[in-house]
Order: structure tokens, then C-alpha cells, then sequence
């Protein structure tokens, strides 16, 4: 008579697709399907469930970028194609977030330059990718396009739709089969909402992955915690609107005080423990993608959920 | 007349000969055929029927599959012809590959492109295809053109091409038949649309593709079945002059655009307001001294107020505004006059109900203005222009224009049409003043006297959600928010505005104890919001199973078992009650979403209310409530109370000044002989 | 299942003698239903309603102190699985461990450290809890030594022995025994002495067995030697193995399925082969006593952060204190922002004003930490409290201008606040992402 607690779940997590290999119409050399939970965050049975994946970040224009990842990877984020290279086979992250950036410049118009970027990363690696796009509703329609054309078949993860600009990325997404990012300001019911609304321009559920948004370590981050923890527990209490696997991605880590701030002796590492104990606190909370960019912090990741996990590593179909 | 007898087209006449035509024509076909750059052979055909159509069999086969439909019949013939004879040369496009349509599917899906239209035949005037064209253009719609139209526009100089949304299908109207295979494929695309599921193709077509139809003279009997065959698709078939019968819309040729995209939905939003002054809720709290003001009105020094109707749509014209009275011009720096505000909203979605909810806005949007500023509201306003905007060329129409531009940019779902009358005449003024207050009586009298029986659905709130994860607020017209600032009538107009929001609606079901108020559709409600931590919801009680709280009610009422009766202390009163705690230390103790038997947070109207303690009784329940809230609600409290014939009733209940412990709360209540001591035990 | 307070209240005397320290019996129902109140506070309970309402009102988990004087810490009385159901009320106790095996000079520098070091965030300082000692030598003697040198320190520090001989713990308690130290810990072999040890010296116990089940029978064992302050060691392989039980161990023990869970957790994140994620994990998943080695600043620094953070009381935000702040160099002519206290929108804005590189003054008043929306439809944002913050904080002798910058959704206050305090009021954009903007287009227009 083994002693066990209960939860009384009564729902899953819905699963998404990120990347498509060749059987599947892509050029990834591996694809994942993320979410399916049943229960709380590593205490599935079931074996062939798989650990978090780790995304990391690059970006277009390194300009506005964290000086720490500028002086860790040095002249690597100005070849962008090298960069990308060395995240995959040297980082050896899962996936790769492409940051378009340079589309934040004011009276940004060169897309079709968009279009490049995009070819350029996916040929420079063969994982599955991650766009984050503009957030200019001038150029957003334009720029969403591009990435949805130039990324037609490869199943990419476009970024990011809010209540209230959410048309072009959905657009993209439809046109070109894509899956697509959705988040909303640490409100489960505003997140709620916005998967209804996409719904209703006819995104599918197994398409959209929530971005609950989360605030740094000590900036915030105890309400993403929170907002990561209710969205799961609707979802296993059968709420279908909420049933999606969640990102978690905090942008704002390498740039508070206390990093910013360090003796530059020991900045990376604070840098690291900053992102590292985020994306941990996160994942135990049901964040199905941790997002990083110092490239230090995601072996440690991946060893830790080797642990948490105490099965094999991410899920992939090859 | 006699003019219109020798041009008229029988509609359903040339409709029946032309389907009779197409029948006996499919059997003609001997080629095969095939489109290049598509994945999805003959659309129309394959969105419908899942075949794949190449040859005679096929389209034999499809076309009676589909009861012999004119518009299968087409896209066969057509894509024959264009095998037979090859493709028309530029401009004409014909038929249009995949991935172009996907362009144009993300164009429509992203908002860019409002709507498709199809403008097709042989304009009788020049001039006239290129007005449309131009005002299509204007309204964001994609348009495409078949048959001479097209050398029509050209001839005028009109620019044709994906570029300027005028797409030239071809250089007959048959060729509109590629409009109807792109939307087939636009809802394959993006539209989730199985080959082979017709009813969803229809359904699609019908309610997500914003399509219209244009016809001009000049089609032949087999395009009249074609472009007639198109309603069952939900395109409006407007036709100019020349047609009668059948179900097409005879329109002007000035109108025709704006008639087509009001049948189908499609609104243009608005994005500016041409007027000049700045419009912006940073204005909002800015107040215009008198040192400062141009003009005022109302306010007291004359005689104003502010209406909003709801209209039908024929009875009034978007953007109209109109003042009946003098201009600013003729009013003199720093004059008070008279002002009517009457707002005429017309919409499919509009109700009567919303009336009053709008015009509360009037009050935001006039405030908005760099220089215009109002208070209050109903005949009750003050509003006043500031020198600096009428130095600046404001005038009162211009209010007009601000008011109009607002309401449709901030409703553009609800909202078709607004039009705006600004009454200056102080005659006017006075007459309409006076319809406008029959018009708030009769509101009054609406909502006071709506009655929890006479409505099968309540409505639920989870606007506190964030402090109070499993809480939800069902407020019924005798029982509002506990927050007191959302009542029945508040839940319910937010729901038909934004369904997916925070107001949902409750089936209230069938009534399990009517005393108590507990109804199988709240419980069921209830049980799925609080993801199963509450199983049942009794709305009128306090002592089985009350609401759940959030944080924000207003006022908390509890039970005094000692002395038989409930007692109610609100946010306000800092002291330590009979019960032995402060309001504080209770609401930290029920608050977060909890059920607490005995305990129920509420809005402070709410002790108004009949229902108020109709689970234990009535309001002779109630014991105590603190001095200040017990003067602010004492003239309407007194008159409930007489009404129910409790007429001495108001003095036994006690207040602080009067008992602060339970001890003597009870020597109270006893010496003034409260009813509660002598009711049914609590507990 | 927990008694709600009506029906608590139905097997109190209902005398309202006020004995148990509570004006009404409805009050103390209250509280007991609350799990705040000792049901032994009533003096005319009979014992069967006693047994009743005991078990059912008593804090589902055990409130375990460890330590004594100024650095003591408690642990438990937790009553939910996530905090956002109500809130974690104790935050975990984390120590640095040292080895009887080190030296005496490194064993005292890494007292002194836990003893010294102080991370302040946000108005707290954040420290670390306690040393545990390791009896790695396996010899009685020179544990006790280890122990002494950590108490000559005089740092008063919560100890936490971790010996399995109880002989050896025996030892060190000569030199600890009376300041509440931790013991860890009783197993299937040695639990009637260390029981008895725990007893002896009144000090909390570490109850360690290697599944749910026979921990459940190892507490039942031990406390019918005696043993009541406990905390459970669920020892776990990995930390797969450390989430699945912490957490069974928390869901059990708040649905009062199992009292004998109803302990605090213990977690020794430096033999996890993985510290910093059995840290984090630690934190997040319910551990109350969480053992590590000695951190480097980075991983400190964000685990006293992580701790802080998820041991916030979700209902009660966090604020800054007013006064005005500074974004950078702010000269005379900077710019002068206004807003609330809550720490998310200080924040915030900050760290948009950082980015747009525009020297400036912060001036946070104080709403209580309500956020702007909140605190202007509360009416705790008005045209007094802007006045009254602008002359407590000396403002205007620190600008030249009359300028200030109100946050977008304050903006119905604007032309109070212009009346009250004679300053010109620029009404800011609503999203503080877009104060950059604002700052480089609006706020140059003023200069």
C-alpha cells in the first residue's frame, strides 16, 4: 500500500511542433513536440516525457545587445552565421532564437534584408528556430511575412503576439504553418483571452505556445512564477484555452542592477547564476522552453535536468 | 420607366436559361486541363467535392455531385478554354498561382486588406468604374475586375496590377469565376477548410471571407447563373441599373461601395479625427479655468445635456454632424449658453440596453480634447471650450466631429454608424431637454424594477482574479458585484461587447432552494470557475454556503450567534466590532477566494436590496452596522423598510455609539425589543 | 479534511469568557479554523471536541524552531501547495555546511561569512540561516571539535549537526546542546537514541528514510519515543526524486490525508552532485532546511534573491520607500518622473529610463504599494499626495523647472495636481516601454 498524494487532474497540455525535418516537408535535422503533461512538472510516470528545452539567443544587431554576451562571444555576434554555427555545435543548445533587432531602429524599412537574416541562420543550422519579429505596427505586416515566407515548411516559432497587435504574426503563422508565441502582461486571464482571440482568427490551439512573460530574478519574477504555475494548473483542471506549453524567456536578466553592477571579475558568473536559477525556478513551475543568452548557462541547464528528469534528454525525432 | 422596359434584364430568367445552357455545354468538353502552381487542381470543385477535376469524367461527375452548379459548370469550362485556346496576355492574368494567393490570404488575415471585391461586366460611362475603383481602393478592399471593365479602367488611365489591388482576371466576365476559386483556396490555406467539406467552405466563404459583388451590364446568361450562383456563398450581388428581380441589390453607382460593405460587415476603421485640436486621454484630467474658458454651457448658468440613442441604420448617416443653432462664432468670450449633445448610434450588434453605458463616454471623450471640458452627466453637464482652441479654429461642429470620430473608433464591433446634433438654439434646446428626461425616467425605471426572477442569466466577473485565483463574483440584478461597481446590467452589456472578457454569462438552471438562492446552473457555474473547490453557491445567504470573496468588497456581513442576528461592517469603519474583530482582521481571515459558512462579502447597496439576508430571513436579521454607513444609506434604508411595513425598525439596529462588545450589543438589542432575538436560531 | 469556522464554532462552550485571549468564542473559531490558534487555549473544551478540533485545527504543519536568540529561524505552519492559494509563510533556512575534516582557521572563516555577510534587496537584508557541521571523519572527538570552533566564534548561528553516530552527536552537543540545534538524523538503526538525544537536549530532530512509505512508520516510530519538533528527510537519489517526494510530502500533509507528513522538509543541496539547481528546486518545492556549501557571490546572490522573491506574500506587494531617486547623473534641468511605490512599477520604469539614457529624477510617492491604475481608481493617487511628496522630498531645490511627468493612466489627475502643487504637468505614455521615446521627442520639446 504505497502512499501517494492526489490532484484530482482532469486535463493535459496540448502539444506543439517546433522544426520539420525532411519526412515532414523541412531541412531540421531534428524535430520536437513539446507539452502533453499530465501532472505537476517532473513528476510524470510516464518515461518518454521529455526535460525543457534550452533556446539560445541571437540576434541581428549586437549593437543592442548585452555588452556581457558581446564580450564572452567577442566577434562571433557580428557573423551572424558563425554565431548561429557555434550555438548549435559548440553552446549546444536545442534551439535557436533569432532576435530581428535590427528592425527596433527607428524608420526601419529594409526587409526584404529580413528575408537574408533568416535564410542565413537556417542554413547556418539545421535546429529548429525561434523568430522574434518586429513590434512596430508600421513595418510589423511586412516583416512578419518575410519571416513566414523565408521559414515556409521548416514549422519555425514565430514571436510574439499581444492582445493588441496580434494579426500579422497570426497571418504569418496561417500562411505558412507556423506555430506562434503568445503573450500577455502576468495575467492568466489576459492570457486567456488572447488564445481565444487567436483562436478565433483560426490559429489552432496545437500552434501556440504562452509567453506569460517573465520578469527577471528580483524584479518580478515571483509573479511569473505564479502566472506559470496557475496556467498549468487550469489546464490540468481541464481548461482548454489554457492547455498550451509555456516559454519562458526573461530578457531583462543581464541588464538589472546586480549583474550590470558586478565586479567584472565575477560578472559572468553572476550573469550565469542569474539566468541559471531563473530558467530552473521556471521550468519547475511548468515552463516548457528556457530561453538564455550567456552561453555558459545552458550545459548547466542541461545537466540539471538530466537530474530533474532522471530520463533521457529532450524528446527528438530524427 | 419605358427606358428601363427595353434594357432590363429578367434576372431569374437569364439565371434559368443560362444554367440550362451550362448543363447541356459540360458535355462538350474534350481536353484535359490543369493550372500550373497549384496544389489544388480545379479549386471550387475540389474545395467542395475533395475530386480532383482534369477531364470530361471528372467534371461530369463533379458538376452533378453539386446538383448541377452553375459556378462548377464555369470553373470546368474555363480552365478547358484556357487549355484550348492558352492564356489571355498581359494584363489579364487568368488564372492566379498559390503562392500569390497565400500573399493575399495574409493580407486579409492580418488586416491589411478589409475585404475582396469583384467588379465585373460592361460599364455604361467611363468615368463611373473609376470612382468605384478609387473609393475600393480607399476603403482598403482587393479588388478584382472581368470582362470590359478592365479596358474600360485602362482606357481611363486607372493603374492595374497586384500593386494597386486591381487585379484584371479577364476579358470576359466568365473569368470571375477565378475570384470565387481564390477565396475556395484562401479557406483551404488559412481557413482550415478540408477538401471535400463543403458545408465549411460555405460557412467560410460566408462568414470569414469579407467578399462583394459588382455587377454591371453586359453579361450573358451563363455569367448572370454564375455571378447569381454566388450567393449561396454570402456574396451581396449589387447590381448598377439594368437588372431587376432575383435577390441582387440595385445600387447607384455613388453608393454601391458603401451599400456592399455595409450588407457584408466590413467597417473601415478610423484612425484619425480631422479636427483642429489634439485628442488624447493624456487631456483627460485637464480642467479649464474660467480665466481660461472661451464659452461654457450648462453647468447651472444655462441649460444642457447629453443624450445617446440608438437608431436603425437607414435613419441616420455615419459622421453626419449637424449644429442647429449659432456657431461659436456668434457666442461672446466667456457667455454661458444652452447645449443639446444628442448621439445617434445605429449597428447590427447595438441594443437599447447599451444606451445609457455609451453615453457615460461622452463625459471621457469630450475630455479627450486639447481644450474642450465637461462634468457630470444627463441634464446635468457642464462643458466648457477653451480660448486658446477657438483661437486655434475649434468650433462646435467640431466637438460634433470628435464625439463621431470616438465612438466609432472605440466601438468599431458594435458600432456601424454615429451621427452627431449639436443644439445651440435655446428654444430647440428647451424642447429637446424635455424628451431627453422622459427618456432617463424611463431608463430609471427599467433597472430599479428588474427582479432576479424575471432573467434566466446571471452574470459572472473575474476581474479580481489576480488576488483571489478561485473566486468569482455572480451578480444578478437584486445582487451587484461585492466590489459595488459592477451591476447586472454592467456584466451583461461587457459580455455582448467582449464575450471573451471578464463578464460571462451563468444559466441560471433550475432552483434548488429558492429562499436561499440556489440555483443548479450558478452551482455547476461555480464549481467549474473555482476548478472544484466550491460545490454549491446559495446568493441570497450568509450561512450556507455564501460567495466566495476576493479582497475589494465593500462591506463584510457576519453572523453574531449570541444574539440570533447578522451584523455588517464596512471597509471605512477602523474600530473592533461586537464579533470581537475588525473589518481588517476579518477580511484578511474570508478574503482569497475562500467559502466561509457564516460570512459573505458584499457591496454596500446591497443592503438596499430584497434579497439582502433573504436566506435567514430578511433584514430584521440585521443587528449592527457602523453609524457613518448606517447615515449613508438611512433615506433609502428607511423607505425599504416602510415599504415592507418595518417602520420602526431602522432604530433597533445598533451601531457603535450604541454597543461596541457582544455584551452590550445583547442588552441592547434586548432593550429595544430587535426581532432577531425572537427569529428562528442561526446556528 | 479542515473544519470551516461555523462549524468549529458549534462545538466551542460558546461562553465568550474570554479566557483563551479572544473577546468572542466566534474570534477564536475563527483563528483555530485559520490553523492560528491552539485549540488548548480553551479551558472548557471536553476532551473528545479537544481531539476533534485538534485535529483538524492544528497547523496541518508542525512549526519547527531551530536556533536560538537574534538569528533563530522557524519553519512550517505552511498550508498551501502553491503560494498563490494563499502565500509561504517561512522562508527555508538555508546553511552553509563546513566538514569536521577542514581546518580550524577554515571552519572560521566560513562562520564569520554567515555570521557577516548581508545582501540588502529592496529595503531587507537578505542573509544566510545557520552552519550545519559535517561529521566526515567518522570520530565523535573531533566533531565536537568542529563544533566548538564554529560556537568560538560567537556568531550565534542556528547549528545543524549532520552525524549518523550518536555517540558523535552525543559529543558536539556538549558544545551546542542548549542553543537548539538540528539533528540529523534518526534512520531505521539508530532512531531510539537519536529520539532519545532530541528529547534530552529539547532540540528538532531530522527524521530520514528512502520512500514515503517508511518514513511514515519511521515518524510514527520516533515520536512514540518521544520525538515533536521533526523535520523529514526524504533522501532523495536525484532531483527527480527530491520534486516527486517534496511534493507528495506537501499535498499529503495539507489535506491532512497523512499527519505523520505534517513536518518540514529537509534537502542537502551539496550532495545532490547539482547545488544550484537543488538550491532553486530547494526554494521552490517546500524544503524548509536546505544544507549547502559555502556559495560564490553569483549563486548567493540569486538564491537569497530566489528565496526572497518566492517567499513574498503574493496579496502584499512589495514597496519601495518614497523619496526621489536617481536615474543616472541628473543635473537641474533633468526631468522629473512621478509614480507609485510598488517595487514591479519602480522597476519597471527604471529600468526603461536606464536604457534610454536620459538622466532623470524619480519621485515615488507613496500609494502602499498599490500599482498606478490601482491607486488612482482607490483615490490613494491624488493632487495631495504629489504635493505633499514634492515638498518632503525637496524637489524643487534639486531642478530648476516646474516640469513634472505623470504616468498615462494618471492622467485625470493632471490638472489637479497642476492646481495644487503650481508645476506643469506633461502626461506621459501609459506603457513604460514607450518613456524613451517620450523622453527623446516630448521632453526635448519643453527644453
Amino acid at each position: 500500500m504505497a502512499i501517494e498524494a492526489q490532484f484530482g487532474w482532469s486535463g493535459t497540455i496540448g502539444e506543439v511542433t517546433l522544426g520539420a525535418t525532411r519526412t515532414d516537408g523541412g531541412t531540421r535535422r531534428i524535430s520536437y513536440r513539446i507539452g502533453g503533461g499530465t501532472t505537476l512538472p517532473f513528476l510524470e510516470k510516464n518515461t518518454t516525457s521529455s526535460s525543457p528545452l534550452i533556446a539560445f539567443e541571437v540576434c541581428d544587431y549586437p549593437q543592442f545587445w548585452s555588452p556581457i554576451v558581446r564580450n564572452y562571444c567577442g566577434d562571433l555576434v557580428n557573423n551572424l552565421a558563425e554565431w548561429t554555427k557555434t550555438a548549435d555545435t559548440a553552446y549546444k543548445a536545442d534551439l535557436i532564437r533569432l532576435h530581428l533587432n535590427s528592425t527596433r531602429q527607428r524608420n526601419f524599412t529594409e526587409i526584404p534584408a529580413v528575408g537574408k537574416t533568416v535564410e542565413t541562420v537556417l542554413a547556418a543550422s539545421s535546429l529548429p528556430l525561434i523568430i522574434e519579429g518586429s513590434n512596430e505596427p508600421k513595418i510589423d505586416s511586412e516583416v512578419f511575412r518575410q519571416c513566414g515566407e523565408s521559414g515556409q515548411g521548416e514549422r519555425l516559432l514565430l514571436g510574439t503576439a499581444e492582445a493588441s497587435h496580434y494579426r500579422s504574426i497570426a497571418a504569418a503563422a496561417l500562411a505558412y504553418n507556423h506555430s506562434l508565441i503568445a503573450q500577455s502582461p502576468i495575467d492568466v486571464n489576459l492570457a486567456k483571452q488572447l488564445n481565444i482571440l487567436l483562436k478565433e482568427i483560426g490559429v489552432q490551439r496545437d500552434h501556440i505556445v504562452i509567453d506569460p512573460y517573465t520578469g527577471a530574478l528580483g524584479y518580478g519574477f515571483e509573479y511569473s512564477y505564479s502566472a506559470i504555475e496557475r496556467i498549468r494548473f487550469a489546464a490540468l483542471k481541464g481548461d482548454t484555452d489554457l492547455a498550451m506549453p509555456i516559454i519562458c524567456s526573461a530578457p531583462d536578466t543581464l541588464s538589472i542592477k546586480e549583474v550590470r553592477e558586478a565586479d567584472p571579475a565575477v560578472q559572468d558568473a553572476i550573469a550565469v547564476s542569474w539566468e541559471f536559477y531563473t530558467g530552473i525556478a521556471a521550468a519547475a513551475a511548468g515552463a516548457e522552453i528556457i530561453c538564455v543568452r550567456h552561453p555558459a548557462t545552458i550545459g548547466m541547464l542541461r545537466q540539471a535536468f538530466a537530474s530533474m528528469q532522471a530520463r533521457a534528454g529532450p524528446e527528438g525525432v530524427q | 420607366m419605358m427606358r428601363g422596359m427595353i434594357r432590363m434584364t429578367d434576372v431569374e430568367l437569364a439565371k434559368k436559361r443560362g444554367e440550362e445552357h451550362l448543363k447541356e455545354t459540360i458535355p462538350a468538353i474534350k481536353k484535359t486541363f490543369a493550372y500550373e502552381d497549384t496544389a489544388y487542381h480545379l479549386p471550387i470543385s475540389f474545395a467542395l467535392t475533395g475530386t480532383a477535376v482534369h477531364d470530361l469524367n471528372t467534371a461530369r461527375d463533379v458538376f452533378t455531385k453539386t446538383g448541377n452548379n452553375p459556378i462548377v459548370a464555369s470553373e470546368c469550362l474555363l480552365a478547358e478554354k484556357t487549355a484550348t485556346s492558352g492564356k489571355e496576355n498581359a494584363p489579364f492574368t487568368g488564372f492566379i498561382g498559390d503562392t500569390v494567393i497565400r500573399k493575399l490570404g495574409y493580407s486579409l488575415v492580418d488586416g491589411s486588406i478589409l475585404g475582396l471585391a469583384l467588379v465585373i461586366g460592361t460599364p455604361d460611362s467611363p468615368g463611373t468604374a473609376a470612382a468605384i475603383c478609387r473609393e475600393l481602393q480607399e476603403k482598403y478592399m482587393l479588388t478584382f475586375l472581368a470582362g470590359p471593365v478592365i479596358s474600360s479602367l485602362s482606357d481611363n488611365g486607372v493603374k492595374l496590377g497586384l500593386e494597386y489591388r486591381l487585379i484584371p482576371l479577364g476579358s470576359t466576365p466568365a473569368y470571375g469565376i477565378h475570384f470565387v476559386d481564390i477565396i475556395a483556396r484562401v479557406a483551404m490555406m488559412f481557413g482550415g477548410v478540408t477538401p471535400g467539406d463543403a458545408g465549411r467552405l460555405l460557412a467560410y466563404a460566408a462568414e470569414r471571407a469579407k467578399a462583394i459583388v459588382i455587377v454591371f451590364p453586359g453579361l450573358s446568361d451563363d455569367e448572370i447563373a454564375l455571378v447569381d450562383g454566388m450567393r449561396v456563398l454570402g456574396f451581396p450581388i449589387l447590381s448598377l441599373g439594368d437588372y431587376s428581380g432575383g435577390a441582387w441589390i440595385p445600387s447607384g453607382a455613388d453608393e454601391v461601395v458603401r451599400k456592399g460593405m455595409e450588407e457584408k460587415g466590413i467597417r473601415v476603421n478610423i484612425t484619425a479625427i480631422p479636427i483642429p485640436m489634439g485628442c488624447s486621454p493624456a487631456f483627460e484630467g485637464k480642467s479649464i479655468r474660467k480665466e481660461e474658458m472661451y464659452v461654457e454651457f450648462g453647468g447651472g448658468r444655462s441649460t444642457a445635456f447629453e443624450l445617446l440613442r440608438m437608431r436603425s441604420p437607414d435613419e441616420i448617416k455615419d459622421g453626419q454632424v449637424t449644429v442647429i443653432g449659432p456657431e461659436i462664432g456668434s457666442m461672446k468670450e466667456g457667455s454661458a449658453n444652452p447645449l443639446g449633445i444628442i448621439i445617434e448610434v445605429a449597428g447590427k450588434m447595438m441594443k437599447k440596453d447599451y444606451e445609457p453605458v455609451l453615453e457615460r463616454r461622452i463625459h471621457n471623450f469630450v475630455n479627450y480634447g486639447e481644450g474642450s471640458w465637461h462634468v457630470a452627466q444627463r441634464d446635468l453637464i457642464w462643458v466648457r471650450l477653451s480660448k486658446e482652441a477657438v483661437a486655434k479654429g475649434v468650433k462646435i461642429e467640431h466637438l460634433g466631429k470628435l464625439l463621431a470620430g470616438k465612438f466609432r473608433m472605440d466601438f468599431p464591433q458594435l458600432l456601424d454608424a454615429v451621427a452627431v446634433t449639436l443644439i445651440t438654439d435655446p428654444v430647440k434646446v428647451a424642447e429637446a431637454r424635455k424628451d431627453a428626461e422622459r427618456i432617463y425616467e424611463e431608463r430609471d425605471a427599467r433597472i430599479k424594477g428588474m427582479r432576479d426572477n424575471e432573467v434566466n442569466t446571471y452574470y459572472s466577473c473575474t476581474l479580481c482574479q489576480t488576488f483571489a485565483p478561485n473566486h468569482v463574483c455572480v451578480i444578478t440584478p437584486e445582487r451587484p458585484a461585492l466590489c459595488g461597481a459592477i451591476s447586472w446590467l454592467d456584466g451583461k452589456i461587457a459580455y455582448e461587447i467582449s464575450p471573451s472578457g471578464a463578464n460571462q454569462p451563468v444559466e441560471k438552471g433550475a432552483v434548488l432552494n429558492a429562499q436561499n438562492g440556489e440555483f443548479e446552473g450558478v452551482n455547476r457555474f461555480v464549481r467549474k470557475a473555482s476548478h472544484g473547490e466550491i460545490d454549491r453557491c446559495s446568493l441570497y445567504s450568509v450561512m450556507e454556503y455564501p460567495m466566495t470573496c476576493c479582497g475589494c468588497f465593500e462591506a463584510i456581513a457576519l453572523m453574531l450567534p449570541e444574539v440570533n442576528g447578522i451584523m455588517v461592517v464596512n471597509r471605512e469603519f477602523k474600530g473592533i466590532t461586537p464579533s470581537g474583530m475588525s473589518f481588517s482582521t476579518l477580511a484578511g481571515t474570508i478574503g482569497g477566494g475562500a467559502q466561509t459558512p457564516g460570512f459573505a462579502g458584499i457591496s454596500k447597496n446591497y443592503i438596499l436590496s430584497d434579497r439582502f439576508l433573504q436566506g435567514e430571513g430578511g433584514i430584521e436579521r440585521l443587528v449592527w452596522i457602523p453609524s457613518q454607513l448606517k447615515d449613508e444609506l438611512k433615506n433609502r434604508l428607511v423607505q425599504k423598510l416602510a415599504d415592507k411595513g418595518l417602520v420602526d425598525f431602522f432604530d433597533k439596529i445598533a451601531d457603535e455609539t450604541k454597543a461596541t462588545t457582544i455584551e452590550e450589543l445583547m442588552v441592547c438589542l434586548e432593550k429595544a425589543g430587535h426581532p432577531a432575538l425572537a427569529m428562528k436560531p442561526l446556528v | 479534511m479542515a473544519l470551516k469556522a461555523l462549524d468549529i464554532y458549534k462545538l466551542l462552550p460558546k461562553k465568550n469568557c474570554k479566557e483563551c485571549g479572544d473577546p468572542t468564542c466566534l474570534t477564536f473559531a475563527m483563528k483555530l479554523a485559520g490553523g492560528k490558534a491552539d485549540v488548548d487555549l480553551c479551558p472548557y473544551l471536553d476532551e473528545q471536541a479537544k481531539s476533534v478540533l485538534g485535529a483538524t485545527t492544528r497547523p496541518p504543519i508542525r512549526l519547527v524552531k531551530v536556533g536560538v536568540g537574534e538569528r533563530f529561524f522557524k519553519v512550517g505552519e505552511e498550508t498551501v501547495l502553491y503560494r498563490h492559494e494563499k502565500t509561504f509563510y517561512h522562508p527555508p533556512g538555508i546553511v552553509f555546511q563546513v566538514s569536521d575534516t577542514q581546518s580550524a582557521d577554515e571552519i572560521a572563516a566560513i562562520t564569520r561569512r554567515v555570521r557577516d555577510e548581508t545582501f540588502t534587496r529592496v529595503g531587507t537584508d537578505l542573509r544566510f540561516s545557520g552552519i550545519a557541521i559535517r561529521n566526515t571523519s567518522g570520530s565523535a572527538e573531533t566533531f565536537a571539535g568542529a563544533v566548538a570552533t564554529v560556537e568560538h566564534q560567537q556568531a550565534h548561528l542556528p547549528p545543524v549537526l549532520i552525524a549518523s553516530d550518536p555517540a558523535a552527536l552525543s559529543a558536539a552537543l556538549v558544545h551546542c546542546g542548549s542553543y537548539r540545534p538540528l539533528l540529523h538524523a534518526a534512520d531505521r538503526k539508530n532512531y531510539k537514541e537519536m529520539s532519545a538525544l532530541s528529547r534530552k537536549h529539547g532540540c528538532p530532530l531530522v527524521i530520514r528514510a528512502p520512500t514515503i512509505d517508511d518514513l511514515v512508520q519511521l515518524v510514527k516510530d520516533c515520536t512514540a519515543e518521544g520525538a515533536q519538533d521533526i523535520v523529514l528527510d526524504p533522501a532523495p537519489e536525484n532531483l527527480s526524486a527530491f520534486i516527486t517526494r517534496s511534493t507528495q510530502i506537501r499535498q499529503l500533509a495539507i489535506t491532512r490525508s497523512v499527519p505523520e507528513l505534517g513536518y518540514p522538509v529537509w534537502l542537502d543541496a551539496s550532495s545532490t552532485g547539482y547545488q544550484d539547481a537543488a538550491l532553486v528546486l530547494g526554494i521552490v518545492k517546500y524544503a524548509s532546511v536546505i544544507v549547502t556549501s559555502p556559495l560564490a557571490p553569483g549563486p548567493a546572490k540569486a538564491c537569497l534573491t530566489l528565496r526572497q522573491n518566492i517567499y513574498t506574500d503574493p496579496q502584499k506587494p512589495i514597496q519601495m520607500n518614497p523619496g526621489l531617486y536617481h536615474v543616472g547623473n541628473p543635473g537641474r534641468d533633468a526631468p522629473v518622473l512621478m509614480t507609485v511605490n510598488f517595487s514591479l512599477t519602480y522597476f519597471t520604469l527604471e529600468g526603461y529610463l536606464e536604457s534610454s539614457r536620459v538622466p532623470c529624477f524619480m519621485l515615488i510617492v507613496d500609494t502602499e504599494g498599490l500599482s498606478v491604475l490601482t491607486a488612482v481608481a482607490a483615490g490613494k493617487l491624488n493632487e495631495t499626495l504629489v504635493k505633499d511628496s514634492l515638498k518632503k522630498f525637496g524637489v524643487e531645490n534639486e531642478v530648476a523647472h516646474r516640469k513634472l511627468i505623470i504616468p498615462g493612466y494618471a492622467s485625470p489627475l493632471s490638472g489637479r495636481i497642476e492646481e495644487a502643487t503650481g508645476w506643469k504637468v506633461l502626461v506621459g505614455p501609459r506603457d513604460a516601454a514607450e518613456i524613451g521615446d517620450f523622453l527623446h521627442e516630448e521632453w526635448k520639446k519643453q527644453e
